[in-house]
């Protein structure tokens, strides 16, 4: 998995592409340490570049959501598509992400 | 790479692999793929798998197939062995993945997913990872994939060397916030039959063609 982050007015906006799975642990650190720009009230991951995704990589994003929360920042996954749609919907991980189809 | 030159070959073994020369060691007209370790012996597990032409046996590394996407390149070779569609594929791709990384993490590389179960879990895991992937013993496990077809169903077994775990503690069922579990519930899903035996070594999938 690769990722790229911008810098919005009060939000960061992070798209990953390729494929997000149990060996990116090491990355989502540094995903995480985005958390901590200032005044951020909003942090987008954009998904959809990514071409697969396993329970894993749906568990980094779990993580990504409790961080966020902790810090009272909305987070949000954007544009799942096809097989990364897929696994989002089969893991339910919808009832406690927003998702934005 | 020692041994991708020879054709029709029906054991074929390799050394120092990567991604790119385990797809093309894959494409071989060969029936057994197995990675070979320096001081290891002549005779690894790959010398009890029956030949056959209707499937193929890869064995690897714990080391190499980490980071390798072994699910990807076998679930290629089988649309490329004409076995599977490009439908197919994907359910297909998804289940192995979740049984190979089982089989690396919580298997082979003994790491349980409890690991994850606090404050900094995350960290705590991917160090966990990282270091048992640098010890030599346990980079040298073996992880096994195993597939075979007939005109109906295609049969993939993923072995692994762990200490195995207690299969009554499989969970049927998850919601959103599910910390572990969700690779299970997936095979179950999406497979039409998943079996574990060994204590929790092996996971054999079988899928309707």
């Amino acid at each position: 998995m690769e990722f790229h982050a911008r810098n919005l007015a009060d939000a960061i906006e992070v798209r990953l592409t390729g494929r997000l799975e149990f060996t990116d642990h090491d990355r989502l650190r540094d995903i995480v340490a985005l958390l901590d720009g200032p005044n951020l009230r909003r942090f987008v991951v954009d998904v959809s570049g990514l071409d697969f995704i396993d329970s894993a990589g749906l568990g980094m994003i779990l993580i990504l959501q409790e961080e966020a929360e902790q810090k009272n920042i909305k987070l949000v996954v954007r544009g799942p598509r096809n097989d990364v749609k897929r696994s989002i919907d089969l893991a339910k991980i919808g009832e406690i992400v927003t998702i934005e189809y | 790479m020692p041994g991708t030159g020879a054709r029709n070959c029906r054991v074929l073994l390799v050394s120092e692999i990567d991604r790119a020369s385990l797809a093309a060691a894959l494409r071989e007209p060969c029936s057994a793929l197995v990675e070979v370790v320096a001081d290891e012996g002549p005779v690894g597990d790959w010398a009890a798998v029956a030949i056959s032409t209707t499937g193929f046996y890869v064995s690897l590394t714990t080391g190499t197939s980490f980071g390798l996407q072994m699910a990807a390149l076998v679930s290629d070779e089988l649309v490329s062995r004409a076995v599977i569609s490009r439908e197919q594929r994907s359910v297909i791709e998804l289940c192995l993945q979740e049984a190979v990384a089982n089989a690396i993490v919580h298997g082979n590389l003994g790491i349980s997913s409890t690991a994850k179960d606090h404050p900094e879990g995350y960290r705590v895991f991917s160090q966990l990872v990282n270091e048992r992937l640098a010890d030599p013993m346990l980079r040298r496990r073996r992880i096994e994939v195993l597939t075979r077809w007939s005109g109906q169903a295609l049969d993939i077994s993923v072995a692994d060397q762990g200490d195995g775990f207690d299969t009554s503690l499989i969970p049927t069922e998850i919601d959103g916030t599910s910390r572990s579990g969700r690779g299970f519930v997936f095979m179950r899903a999406l497979a039409g039959r998943v079996a574990v035996t060994d204590g929790g070594r092996c996971v054999s999938l079988r899928f309707a063609l």
